[in-house]
């Protein structure tokens, strides 16, 4: 007995945290500061397990922070610097009061500013890390490099984020390391691999925002401050693993000057350069000049084949094609990025945008990308096709045929590359046919549609043959358990030609039958369950194809009623 | 002050000189002889001095001297005797009315009387004023300036001058010498290889960060990620721009079920505030319950008054005090109840060797339940990763998912319209990552209320 009695919430969890309030006061920051500089850190608040005893008693939810993330917060030397910046801009407002023009003149130009370098060197180690990391740092500056120069944000912030972003985008070309393009009713939707990691990032559609009102442009201000500079170094040492220049120059840029002559019509003399940059149609310069080894990879194919034939090597799918783009907008550049990500040669109409390479006229102009149900002028020796053929491509990573993607024709749904079915699933037929093309079976002709649609069931029933030996006990126990005795007959036998493989499959299924009939209650019980799921799952997904076989019928019919009618 | 203390020396002096003036001592020596009764008098105060000396004679005296100094410039019994006499030749009357002539002439030449007047005619020259020709700090600067000069023979420069020479070096060779700090949205800015393996430090990592040369270690704690969902969350399969129609129709649905939802709620809300009219008050409970009593009521509560009471005395009085015998027979029951509950738990005990089995039984049940929360914990635990937690006053909305409906879908990338918002998506996913703490905008609050008064021009036209 005895001892001082012990006083409530002096020890145990409250000791661990702190109130965002009392956390503020400790750095004596204010809350926006308090917030910059969590962002920044990447401090980031934390819900105590037992809030009741961290409130001291309340309930009313409140934002705690790590009491020892705060006491590391207080080493940080851009504490400093927000302390300096706020008495900075409360000196410029009193000069300002007093119209000191000389005064504000002076301080402006010693505006306290400081660095984030450290903290990034701080957040990530390594290289890697920072490569990990990089996918909200590519969604944040592409989405700000779309904004509008209105006064939602800086505009510098606004040019540092394009500048990044046309780097990045360069670098993804220039490393062909693009894997999977999704263009959604959102945005488009990237997926690159770079030095090993899967980088997924999202691009708005450029067009003009609606800025909504519950987001914190200020949060939001500055994570972008954050990851324009993580973005900056991993930009450099992507660059410096390539060889390439950085900041990124275009290669044989004299030839480009001579031939860039109605260039003023687009961008200043100051601007022509990073407007070019971000036309992304021309390679960048090498800090050591690349020996010629991508010819030494052209003559791998005959020229011939390439087309409809399964390229072992993905990234050059386009090796051979000269594309002409002619669609609207930033369409062309998404489209320019994805044709010269995979070897392709891009130009457009010198009158839409800077940075053309050849003209509309070319003889070896291959496809011609047009985003207009119809065109005027039609050269014989070139496709006209729309742009989604471009990404079906790139998600297939295969030449699809040019067929269903001609002007004017109702295209192809445009799959989500990002989906992964597992075995049993419902699989749209769209796939299928491409997942059958990548295995390198030719692809039916389009008029008979019907044969091509048997083609799809077989292919449902290849998918089925791969458990096949489950498919066929469910099928006896099913049997079974109806109490039917199969029929009885003797019928005159014929030889059967003895079939290895068979005979090896037929053995691996009995000895299945034993185990199973080996098991005990309670495994068997188990095993029932589970043999029920993936029946059940096989049969869903052939609903679902029966039903879309019956959408697509009735919508044939339609079409054969129409073209009656026409 | 200086200029008073001078006059007054000049004429202590001059006093001395004088044959008539006695020096004090010697006064009181010489009148000795006929002294007055001395008048007694205090001399511990100025004012009594002045009061009862007699310093008439002085002050004669000393007027005398003045006057003679302005009239003269200086004492006559000091002057030369050639600066007081002259010899009268005669000759001087001629110059005189030559003198006069030349004024006449001359009529504008003559000065007007009240110049004269206002002319000083005294001789002794006006004080200088020492302050106008001094320097302040003389000393300390001449100080400075020496040893500067002192500096500038070993070659030492002041700071002042180090400075200009660099500047004007600088804008020599166009480059800035110091150098003001990049803003970090400079769309210029640099960049450098930040991950390259620098020189490794060899010094004391305690002294470094002490010194403020290293920055503290992060712990690796805060390198965890708060939430293990990915930084972008891939629209499903039907948010194509040209979906699969199953595909879309599944992302319509899961859209309606959450709108359902939603709506469901809604309706809940509305149902639990809704008034109802018809509702049973407090009143109307009470007049149901007392119908048809009511004149009973009033003719009851009077009689059952004094047995009330009655009944309320009545428990307390039967309390007696217990009589030993009870005591004892009490005492006695007690210890039998609880000999009788000591043997059957012996016999319990001996009861269970035969229960074994449906024991061991339950402990399995027991075993298994807790292993079974166990898991469920676990499993809650792992989902809760990907949560959002609670971190704020608020908690976190799902933002509505994105949907276009079978008519608004484009039927190429041209006239495609962009659904919902990128920027409002991602700050939505921070929030959601537990990165950011769910927040509401900080609505204006006004401090004082607004007071209106109409102006007088106003007033005026009224």
């Amino acid at each position: 007995m005895g001892g001082l009695q012990k006083k409530k919430y002096e020890s145990g969890s409250v000791t661990n945290y702190v109130s965002r309030n009392k956390a503020r006061k400790k750095l004596s920051l204010s809350l926006a500061d308090f917030r910059r500089l969590c962002i920044l850190k990447g401090i980031y608040p934390h819900e105590p397990k037992h809030k009741k005893k961290v409130n001291k008693g309340s309930t009313a939810p409140r934002t705690f922070y790590l009491l020892k993330d705060i006491r590391f917060l207080l080493h940080e030397p851009i504490v400093g610097k927000f302390r300096e910046y706020k008495i900075f801009v409360r000196k410029l407002r009193k000069a300002y009061g007093k119209a000191e023009w000389s005064g504000v003149q002076r301080m402006k130009e010693n505006k306290p500013a400081y660095k984030l370098d450290h903290i990034i060197k701080e957040r990530y180690p390594t290289f890697i890390d920072a490569v990990r990391d990089v996918d909200d740092a590519l969604s944040m500056s592409f989405l700000f490099s779309t904004f509008a120069r209105t006064g939602k944000c800086h505009v510098q912030t606004i040019q540092l984020c394009r500048r990044l972003s046309v780097e990045w985008m360069n670098y993804i070309i220039a490393s062909r390391s693009l894997r999977k393009v999704f263009l959604s009713i959102k945005g488009i939707y990237y997926q690159a691999e770079v030095l090993g990691q899967t980088i997924t990032w999202i691009i708005p559609y450029q067009f003009a925002h609606d800025h909504p009102t519950d987001v914190d442009y200020r949060v939001m201000a500055t994570f972008t401050e954050l990851y324009t500079t993580l973005l900056g170094f991993v930009n450099f040492r992507l660059y410096q693993t390539l060889n390439l220049v950085y900041p990124p120059k275009l290669d044989g840029q004299g030839e480009f000057s001579l031939k860039s002559e109605c260039e003023e019509d687009y961008a200043l003399e100051s601007e022509s350069y990073s407007e070019k940059l971000s036309a992304l149609s021309a390679s960048l310069a090498r800090t050591v000049p690349l020996v010629e080894d991508e010819e030494a990879e052209l003559d791998l194919f005959p020229a011939e084949g390439v087309r409809y034939k399964m390229v072992c090597c993905s990234f050059f799918i386009f090796l051979f094609i000269l594309f002409f783009l002619r669609s609207e907008g930033t369409n062309s550049i998404m489209c320019c990025t994805l044709c010269r990500c995979f070897g392709g040669q891009v130009s457009w109409d010198k009158s839409l945008c800077i940075g053309s390479t050849y003209d509309e006229t070319d003889e070896t102009i291959t496809h011609h990308i047009v985003d207009r149900p119809t065109i005027d002028k039609q050269y014989i020796n070139r496709y006209y096709i729309q742009p989604q053929w471009v990404y079906d491509c790139v998600n297939g990573k295969i030449l699809l045929p040019v067929e269903e993607y001609f002007l004017g024709v109702t295209l192809p749904p445009h799959l989500s590359p990002f989906v992964e079915e597992s075995e049993g699933d419902y699989v749209p037929p769209e796939k299928l046919k491409l997942q059958a093309l990548q295995r390198g079976e030719k692809p039916q002709a389009e008029d008979d549609d019907e044969e091509e649609e048997e083609d799809d069931d077989d292919d449902d029933e290849d998918d089925q043959s791969e458990d096949e030996d489950e498919a066929n006990l469910a099928e006896m126990e099913e049997k079974r358990a109806q109490g039917k005795s199969l029929s009885v007959k003797v019928t005159p036998g014929k030889v059967k030609p003895e079939n290895r493989m068979r005979a090896e499959q037929e053995e691996k299924a009995e000895e299945k039958r034993l185990a199973i009939m080996m098991m005990k209650k309670k495994e068997k019980y188990l095993y029932d369950k589970i043999m029920f799921g993936k029946k059940r799952h096989v049969r869903e997904a052939n609903k679902l194809a029966a039903k879309r076989k019956a959408h697509d019928d009735s919508n044939k019919a339609d079409k054969k009623k129409k073209k009656k009618k026409c | 002050m200086t200029n008073n203390k001078a006059t007054h020396e000049r004429h202590k002096r001059v006093a001395a000189a004088q044959p008539g003036f006695l020096p004090v001592k010697s006064s009181l020596d010489g009148n000795s002889s006929v002294i007055k009764p001395r008048k007694r008098v205090n001399k511990n105060k100025k004012k009594s001095w002045n009061k009862f000396s007699d310093i008439q004679d002085v002050e004669e005296f000393l007027d005398d001297v003045r006057l003679q100094e302005r009239a003269t410039g200086g004492l006559i019994s000091e002057k030369t005797d050639d600066s007081l006499f002259f010899v009268d030749t005669g000759e001087t009357d001629e110059k005189d009315t030559q003198a006069q002539t030349t004024v006449k002439k001359g009529k504008h030449s003559k000065p007007l009387r009240i110049d004269l007047i206002l002319q000083p005619d005294s001789h002794i020259p006006a004080p200088k004023n020492i302050l106008a020709f001094q320097q302040p700090n003389a000393k300390k600067q001449r100080r400075i300036s020496e040893n500067a000069a002192k500096l500038a023979a070993k070659g030492v420069l002041p700071r002042r001058e180090k400075l200009l020479q660099l500047r004007r070096a600088a804008a020599a060779s166009g480059v800035s010498v110091k150098e003001h700090p990049v803003a970090n949205n400079n769309p210029d800015r640099a960049f450098y290889d930040l991950w390259s393996a620098g020189t490794p430090e060899t010094a004391d990592p305690y002294y470094l960060e002490q010194t403020k040369k290293k920055l503290v270690k992060r712990p690796d704690r805060l390198n965890e990620k708060p939430s293990v969902l990915p930084a972008i969350e891939v629209i499903a399969p039907g948010g194509s721009y040209n979906p699969d129609f199953f595909s879309h129709q599944d992302l319509l649905r899961e859209a309606h079920e959450v709108e359902v939802k939603k709506q469901k709620a809604e309706e809940k809300l509305a149902r639990q505030l809704a008034v109802n009219e018809d509702k049973a008050t407090e009143e109307s409970t009470f007049k149901e319950q007392v119908e048809g009593l009511i004149e009973e009521e009033e003719i009851e509560p009077k009689e059952p008054e004094g047995d009330t009471e009655d009944t309320v005395i009545g428990p307390t009085a039967t309390q007696e005090k217990k009589t030993e015998k009870q005591r004892k027979k009490e005492k006695a029951k007690r210890i039998k109840d609880l000999q009788r509950k000591a043997e059957r738990q012996v016999i319990d005990k001996q009861q269970q060797l035969f229960q074994l089995r449906s024991i061991h039984t339950s402990l399995k049940k027991q075993e298994q339940r807790t292993k079974m929360r166990q898991a469920q914990r676990k499993a809650q635990q792992e989902a809760q990763k990907s949560m959002p937690r609670r971190l704020s006053r608020l908690k976190f909305q799902t933002p509505d998912l994105d949907v276009q409906l079978s008519d608004e879908l484009a039927s190429s990338l041209r006239s495609l319209k962009p659904e919902g918002s990128i920027l409002k998506d991602r700050f939505k996913s921070l929030q959601k990552r537990n990165i950011i703490e769910p927040r509401e905008r900080a609505r204006f609050k006004r401090k004082y209320k607004l007071k209106y008064s109409e102006k007088r021009a106003f007033r005026e036209i009224e």
